[in-house]
C-alpha cells in the first residue's frame, strides 16, 4: 500500500542520513588529523609520566629508554594507532551505530567510570527535565495565546504579541539566562547561580526533588522566554493562514456556529502543522540546550557535548553526535507518522 | 409570488484606496421557482452582493444597508445570530465559487453534506445521514463517495457535492457563484443539467451569478446585468438576450463568440471602472458609444420602456420620468 | 517592473514597523562607516587582545556616569601626561626637568593603583634618573620611587636610546621598595606600625592616599595632591619623550571596562560592522545558494532535482548546533569558516521552498511561451523565473541576517569564535568565562546582549514590514 511504502522510504531515508553523519564525523576527525594528534598527545603524557616515575628506578639509561620503548608500543596499539585512522575510527563508528559506545577516553560519570553509556544514561535525565518541560509550558502558552489572538487579528493583542516574537526570535537564549542569573541570582538571591543540586544535596528524597525543581526554575524560564515568543507567533500564523482559507468562509456560510467553525475547521485543520512544530521543537532542543546548560552549569548531555569537544575526547563526541542525531531523526520520523494520522491529503 | 426583495441594498468597503462601492442601490426581486442570473465582468460586483444578501459581511465594511426582505424578515437589520440560526442555510443557501476549496479536507464529504442538518435541524447522526446520502445520489453522485476526502474527487464531483450540500436542508433560494468556472466544458454541461433538472423536479428559485451571459441565459428565467455595483438592465432573459435595451449589455452580447455567422466578436472599448471613484454621472458613460451630454452629469434613473424591463440609461427616459 | 517596486515600497512603508526598521538600520550602518573609518583593521590583533595596551586602565570599573546614582564618590580614573616639564632648573651635575601633576581628589574611596610610565629616553653620559615624590593636602611630602634608566651594554655606544619602542612602565602599585618607603612614613608620621608586606597587600596607592587610624584602617584623604616627576639628565643633549602618571580609578569612560582593563565602548563599537558583516554576508550568500539551487532542480528536474532535493534533505536532518560546534571546533576558529558553515547548514530551507514555487510556476503559460519563441533554459531560468520569486528570497535574506548574527554569537559564546575580531559575543564569553556575573558586572554583561538584540530585531522588524509585500493574502486584511 502507498501509505507504508512511503513510510518505509522515509525510515531509510533518515537511517540514512543517520550513518552518514557519524561516519561524517569520523572522516573529519581522521582526516584533519585531530584523532591522531589527540592519541598521540596522551601517549606522549602516559610516556612522560612513565619516564618520571622509571627514571626513579632503573639507572641505566639505555634500559630506561628500552622500557619506555616497549611501553610506548602498547601504548599506541591500545589507542589504536598503530593502524591509521581510516582503519581504527570505522571500526568505532560501527559499534557505535549499535549502540556500542565504548570508554570515554578523558571524561568520567559522577561516581567515576568510564563508560560512555554510563556518562550518558545520568546525563540524559537532566537534560530531559529542562527540555521537556520548558517545551510543554510554552507550547501551551503558545497555543492559547496564538490561537486568541489569531481570531482577533489586528486587535492590541495581535500588535503586541508580534513585536513581543520578534523580540523573542531576536535573543539570544544564553544572554537571558545570564541576565535571569544576574537579577534572580546576584541581586535577588532568590535563585541559585546553577548547578542541579546545592552541595551537599539534602538527603531526603522529597527535599532533594524540591531542590532540584529549585534549581531548575532559571533555565526552565530561560528556555521559554527565549522561544514563546516564537510559538505564539507560529500558531497563530498557522491559524490565521487556516482561517483565512475559502472552507471556512464557506462553513460560516452554512450558518454553523462559530464555536464549531473554531474548532472543527480551524483548530483541526491548523493541527497537523502545529504538532509538527511542538515535535520539531522538542527534537531540536535537545541539541539547542548545549547553550543553556553551558550557562547554568546544568550537568545534561549538551553541556556533556561541549566538554567533550573542549577535551576532543573523541569516542564521546562520536558517541553523543550520534544520539542527537539519531533523537532527532526519530522525531522527525515521527512527525510523519503523525502527519499522516491527522491529514488525510498526505496518504497519497 | 415574491420571494425574496432586494430594496436599495448598499454594501461598501473601506479599503487602503479609499471606500469601494461594491453593492450601490440595487433592487432585485426573486420570485419562488425562479431562477435569476446576475450578469457582469468580474469586480462589478455579483459575489459582494451575494455575501450581502446572506450578511456575510467582511472586517472591513464601511456601510451595509437597504433591505433585504425574506419571510417577512429584513436581514439588513436582523442580528447576526438570528441570520446564522434561522436564515443561513434553511432559507438560503450558497454554492461558492471555486468548488476546489470550499471543503474541509480533513473530514469526509458525506459528513459535511450531513452537517447543516446536525447542526440546524439538530437531527441525530443516522438520520441526517440517510438525508444527506439521498441528497448525493439526487446530485448524480455515486454511494461511495460519501465516505471520502476532499481531495480524492475530481473537480466535478466536488462540485456535485458542493451542490448536494446547498440542497440538504431545502432552502427556499439557493445562490449559485460561478458555480462552473473553475470546470472544464464537459463537466460545465454535466453541472448544468444537474441544476436545470434540480430547478424543474425541487421548484427551487436561483440566484445564478456568472460573467458569463449565454450561460445565464442557459438556466434563468429572469436576466439582471451588473455593472460598477449596479444592475443596468434586468428583464425576462429572452427578450434581454434578444433586444438588449442597455449599451452595455449590447456589447457584452456582441463580445460573445458565435459557432455560426461571420460576425466577429467585439470587445468593449475603455477599463472596467474603478469602484472607488466611479465615473460621475452614468458609470458607463466613458465606454458607451450612444454617450450623451446628461450621461456625463448624472446617474441614469432606473426606466421601464416595456412591461417587467427596468433599464438604467438615459436613451429610454427622460429627466421627468 | 519598476512600476511594481515603487507600488511594493509604498506598500513596506505604509507600516510603522517598517519606518522603524529602516531607521535602527540606517544608525547601524552610520556606526559601523564609522568604525571602519576610523579604526584599524586589525585593532583585533593589535589592540584588543594586547594586554599590554589595557594596562593602564582600571579593571572591572564600571561606567563613570554611574557617579551621579552612588552615594558614594568613586574614584574617578586620571591620567596626567605631558612631554615638556613644567620647570627646568640647573644642578651641579646637569640638567633637572620637572613634571608637575595636580590632583584634587574628592572620591570616598582611594584609588585602585598608581602607575608611572616614561617613552624615549636618550642620554649621552650618564644614565637618566627618574624620581617621583607627592605632596599630600596634609601638606606631608614623600619620596616615592627612585628609578635609573639602564646603563650602556658593552658593546653600545651613545647617544644611548631606551624605552622607543616599548615605554616603560613603573607600577607603584606592588613595588615593594614603595612598600618599604610607606612603611617608614607611617610609622614616622603617624606613628603606626605597618609591615611593608601589608603595605603591599593593603596596596600602596591606598597608603598614599589616605590617613591611618590605626594600623588596619585607612580612612581616603581628600584634597589637593601633587606629584613631582623629577627627570635628572647629565648631558645637554639627554631627552626624554612622554612622562605619564596614572591615578587608577575605580569606573571609566561610557560603558566600564573588562577585568583586563579593557575599554568596553570601544569593543562594543567594533562590533557592529562585524555583526553586520557576518549577518548580511552569511544570508546574502545563503539565500542566493539556497534559491539557486531551489530554481535550478525545480525548473530542470531530474536527476539533477532528486541530487539537489536529497542533500537538502540530509543536511535538514542533521541537529545543528553539536555539528556546528564539533566542526568550528576542529576546523579552526576563523571568520570565514564560521561563515561557511553557516552557508553550509542554511542553504536547504530556502531551496525546498523555492523549489515548490518553481514547481507552480514552470507550468505557466508565460514559461510555455518563452520555451515556443526558443530561449534556452538559463535564459527562462534567469529572466522569467528568478523575478517571480525575487521578492520572496528577498525578504527570506532580511529575515535569515539576525539568525545567523545569533548563531555566531552562540558559537563564539562557547569559546569558538574568531579569536582576532571582537564581536560582541566574545566580550560575552569573556565575561563569562571570567565569573562576571557572579560578581554582578553588569555594565560588561548587559550591554553586548542588547545590542546583538537591537540588532536582530532591526532586521526582524525589516521583515515584518515586508511580509505584507511579499505575502499578498495579508494584505487583505484592512
Amino acid at each position: 500500500m502507498g501509505l507504508t511504502r512511503t513510510l518505509s522510504m522515509r525510515a531509510l531515508t533518515l537511517f540514512a542520513v543517520l550513518i552518514l553523519v557519524v561516519f561524517f564525523i569520523v572522516i573529519i576527525l581522521g582526516a584533519t588529523g585531530t584523532s591522531d594528534k589527540i592519541l598521540q598527545a596522551m601517549v606522549n603524557e602516559e610516556v612522560m609520566m612513565l619516564r618520571q616515575f622509571l627514571a626513579k628506578t632503573i639507572k641505566d639509561p639505555q634500559e630506561l629508554e628500552k622500557v619506555i620503548d616497549v611501553r610506548r608500543h602498547e601504548l599506541m596499539e591500545f589507542y589504536g594507532l598503530t593502524k591509521p585512522w581510516y582503519v581504527r575510527l570505522p571500526d568505532m563508528a560501527w559499534r557505535v551505530l549499535t549502540l556500542d559506545l565504548g570508554k570515554a577516553r578523558t571524561l568520567k560519570t559522577f561516581a567515576g567510570g568510564n563508560k560512555v553509556s554510563d556518562i550518558v544514561i545520568e546525563r540524559l535525565a537532566n537534560t530531559l527535565i529542562l527540555v521537556t518541560s520548558a517545551t510543554v509550558i510554552s507550547a501551551i502558552i503558545g497555543l492559547v495565546l496564538g490561537v486568541r489572538i489569531a481570531t482577533r487579528v489586528g486587535g492590541i493583542l495581535d500588535r503586541i504579541s508580534s513585536y513581543l516574537s520578534a523580540i523573542s526570535y531576536a535573543i539570544p537564549t544564553w544572554w537571558i539566562g545570564i541576565i535571569l542569573i544576574l537579577v534572580f541570582a546576584f541581586l535577588l538571591r532568590i535563585f541559585p547561580f546553577g548547578g542541579l543540586y546545592s552541595t551537599p544535596p539534602p538527603s531526603d528524597f522529597y527535599m532533594r526533588l524540591l531542590d532540584i525543581l529549585w534549581h531548575a526554575v532559571l533555565p526552565v524560564a530561560t528556555l521559554v522566554i527565549a522561544s514563546v515568543g516564537v510559538w505564539i507567533y507560529t500558531t497563530r500564523t498557522i491559524v490565521l493562514n487556516t482561517a483565512q482559507e475559502d472552507f471556512v468562509n464557506a462553513a460560516r456560510a452554512k450558518g454553523l456556529p462559530e464555536e464549531l467553525v473554531r474548532r472543527r475547521y480551524i483548530m483541526r485543520v491548523a493541527a497537523p502543522p502545529i504538532l509538527t512544530n511542538v515535535i520539531l521543537g522538542l527534537a531540536t532542543s535537545i541539541s539547542g540546550a548545549i547553550l543553556t546548560e553551558t550557562v547554568f552549569n546544568w550537568p545534561g548531555l549538551g553541556r556533556l557535548f561541549y566538554d567533550a569537544v573542549l577535551v576532543m575526547d573523541e569516542v564521546v563526541v562520536i558517541a553523543l553526535t550520534y544520539i542527537f542525531t539519531l533523537v532527532y531523526v526519530v522525531a522527525r520520523f515521527l512527525l510523519e507518522v503523525l502527519y499522516v494520522i491527522l491529514d488525510p491529503r498526505v496518504r497519497y | 409570488m415574491v420571494l425574496l426583495e432586494l430594496n436599495h441594498l448598499r454594501l461598501y468597503y473601506k479599503t487602503v484606496r479609499g471606500i469601494v462601492r461594491a453593492v450601490d442601490d440595487v433592487d432585485l426581486n426573486v420570485e419562488s421557482g425562479e431562477a435569476v442570473g446576475v450578469v457582469g465582468e468580474s469586480g462589478c460586483g455579483k459575489t459582494s452582493m451575494a455575501n450581502a444578501i446572506i450578511k456575510m459581511l467582511p472586517s472591513n465594511v464601511a456601510l451595509y444597508d437597504g433591505r433585504i426582505i425574506l419571510d417577512g424578515l429584513n436581514i439588513v437589520d436582523l442580528p447576526e445570530d438570528e441570520v446564522r440560526r434561522k436564515v443561513r442555510w434553511r432559507q438560503i443557501s450558497i454554492v461558492f465559487q471555486g468548488a476546489m476549496n470550499v471543503l474541509n479536507p480533513v473530514i469526509r464529504v458525506g459528513h459535511q453534506v450531513a452537517e447543516p442538518l446536525i447542526i440546524h435541524a439538530e437531527m441525530d447522526r443516522d438520520e441526517a445521514y440517510k438525508i444527506a446520502r439521498e441528497r448525493m445520489k439526487l446530485v448524480g453522485l455515486h454511494e461511495e463517495v460519501f465516505n471520502r476526502y476532499p481531495h480524492e474527487l475530481s473537480g466535478g464531483m466536488k462540485q456535485r457535492v458542493v451542490i448536494a450540500m446547498a440542497l440538504v436542508m431545502n432552502p427556499k433560494i439557493v445562490i449559485l457563484d460561478e458555480p462552473t468556472s473553475a470546470l472544464d466544458v464537459s463537466i460545465q454541461a454535466q453541472i448544468m443539467n444537474l441544476l436545470k433538472k434540480l430547478k424543474r423536479e425541487l421548484n427551487i428559485s436561483m440566484i445564478f451569478i456568472t460573467h458569463d451571459i449565454a450561460l445565464a441565459s442557459d438556466i434563468s428565467d429572469k436576466i439582471a446585468v451588473m455593472y460598477a455595483g449596479q444592475i443596468v438592465e434586468i428583464g425576462a432573459a429572452e427578450q434581454v438576450l434578444l433586444s438588449p435595451k442597455h449599451p452595455y449589455t449590447q456589447k457584452l452580447l456582441k463580445a460573445t463568440p458565435r459557432l455560426s455567422g461571420e460576425e466577429k466578436p467585439e470587445f468593449i472599448p475603455g477599463t472596467p471602472p474603478d469602484l472607488v471613484n466611479p465615473p460621475n454621472g452614468c458609470r458607463f458613460h466613458p465606454r458607451c458609444s450612444y454617450v450623451m451630454d446628461v450621461c456625463r452629469e448624472r446617474g441614469p434613473g432606473r426606466f421601464e420602456p416595456e412591461k417587467g424591463r427596468r433599464v438604467m440609461c438615459w436613451l429610454y427616459g427622460g429627466e421627468n420620468e | 517592473m519598476s512600476k511594481s517596486f515603487k507600488e511594493a515600497f509604498q506598500e513596506f512603508w505604509r507600516l510603522n514597523v517598517s519606518k522603524v526598521g529602516v531607521a535602527f538600520l540606517t544608525i547601524l550602518v552610520i556606526l559601523s562607516i564609522y568604525v571602519i573609518a576610523t579604526y584599524p583593521l586589525d585593532f583585533g590583533v593589535r589592540y584588543w587582545n594586547n594586554p599590554a595596551y589595557w594596562a593602564d586602565y582600571p579593571k572591572s570599573a564600571p561606567p563613570s556616569w554611574i557617579n551621579y546614582f552612588s552615594h558614594e564618590k568613586i574614584p574617578e580614573h586620571h591620567v596626567f601626561s605631558s612631554d615638556k616639564p613644567s620647570n627646568a632648573s640647573i644642578t651641579e651635575s646637569g640638567k633637572r626637568l620637572i613634571y608637575l601633576f595636580k590632583l584634587d581628589f574628592q572620591a570616598d574611596r582611594t584609588p585602585t593603583f598608581l602607575s608611572l610610565t616614561i617613552k624615549n629616553v636618550t642620554y649621552y653620559d650618564k644614565p637618566v634618573m627618574i624620581r617621583l615624590n607627592v605632596t599630600r593636602p596634609d601638606g606631608k611630602n614623600i619620596e616615592l620611587y627612585g628609578y635609573t634608566v639602564p646603563a650602556p651594554y658593552g658593546d653600545e655606544s651613545p647617544p644611548y636610546r631606551r624605552f622607543y619602542d616599548q615605554p616603560k612602565r613603573i607600577s607603584l602599585t606592588g613595588d615593594m621598595s614603595v612598600a618599604s618607603t610607606l612603611a617608614r612614613f607611617l610609622l614616622r608620621e603617624y606613628n603606626v606600625t605597618v609591615k611593608p608586606s601589608e603595605v603591599n597587600s593593603i596596596g600602596q596607592h591606598t597608603v598614599i592616599f589616605s590617613v591611618p587610624e590605626n594600623n588596619t584602617r585607612f580612612n581616603v584623604l581628600k584634597g589637593d595632591y601633587i606629584f613631582y616627576i623629577m627627570v635628572d639628565t647629565y648631558d645637554q643633549r639627554d631627552s626624554i619623550g612622554e612622562v605619564k602618571l596614572v591615578v587608577g580609578g575605580d569606573v571609566y569612560g561610557f560603558m566600564g571596562t573588562d577585568s583586563l582593563g579593557r575599554d568596553l565602548s570601544v569593543g562594543l563599537l567594533f562590533g557592529f560592522p562585524i555583526a553586520l558583516f557576518i549577518g548580511i554576508v552569511t544570508s546574502t550568500i545563503t539565500t542566493l545558494l539556497g534559491a539557486g539551487l531551489g530554481i535550478v532542480g525545480g525548473y530542470i528536474g531530474g536527476k539533477l532535482d532528486e541530487v539537489i532535493q536529497r542533500t537538502a534533505d540530509f543536511v535538514n536532518n542533521i541537529p545543528l548546533l553539536p555539528l556546528l560546534i564539533f566542526l568550528a571546533f576542529i576546523l579552526g576558529q576563523n571568520i570565514w569558516i564560521i561563515v561557511l558553515l553557516l552557508v553550509v547548514f542554511g542553504w536547504p530551507t530556502l531551496t525546498i521552498i523555492v523549489r515548490s514555487m518553481v514547481l507552480q510556476l514552470k507550468s505557466g503559460q508565460f514559461i510555455e511561451a518563452a520555451i515556443a519563441i526558443g530561449a534556452p533554459r538559463w535564459w527562462i531560468m534567469f529572466r522569467h523565473i528568478f523575478p517571480q520569486v525575487a521578492p520572496f528570497v528577498f525578504a527570506q535574506l532580511i529575515f535569515f541576517t539576525p539568525t545567523f548574527i545569533l548563531l555566531e554569537a552562540a558559537l563564539s559564546f562557547l569559546g569558538l569564535g574568531d579569536p582576532t575580531m571582537p564581536t560582541w559575543g566574545q566580550i560575552l564569553e569573556y565575561g563569562f568565562r571570567s565569573g562576571g556575573i557572579y560578581v554582578g558586572l553588569w555594565w560588561w554583561i548587559i550591554p553586548p546582549g542588547l545590542l546583538i538584540i537591537w540588532t536582530a530585531i532591526t532586521f526582524v522588524l525589516v521583515a515584518l514590514g515586508m511580509e505584507p509585500v511579499v505575502n499578498p493574502r495579508l494584505r487583505r486584511m484592512k
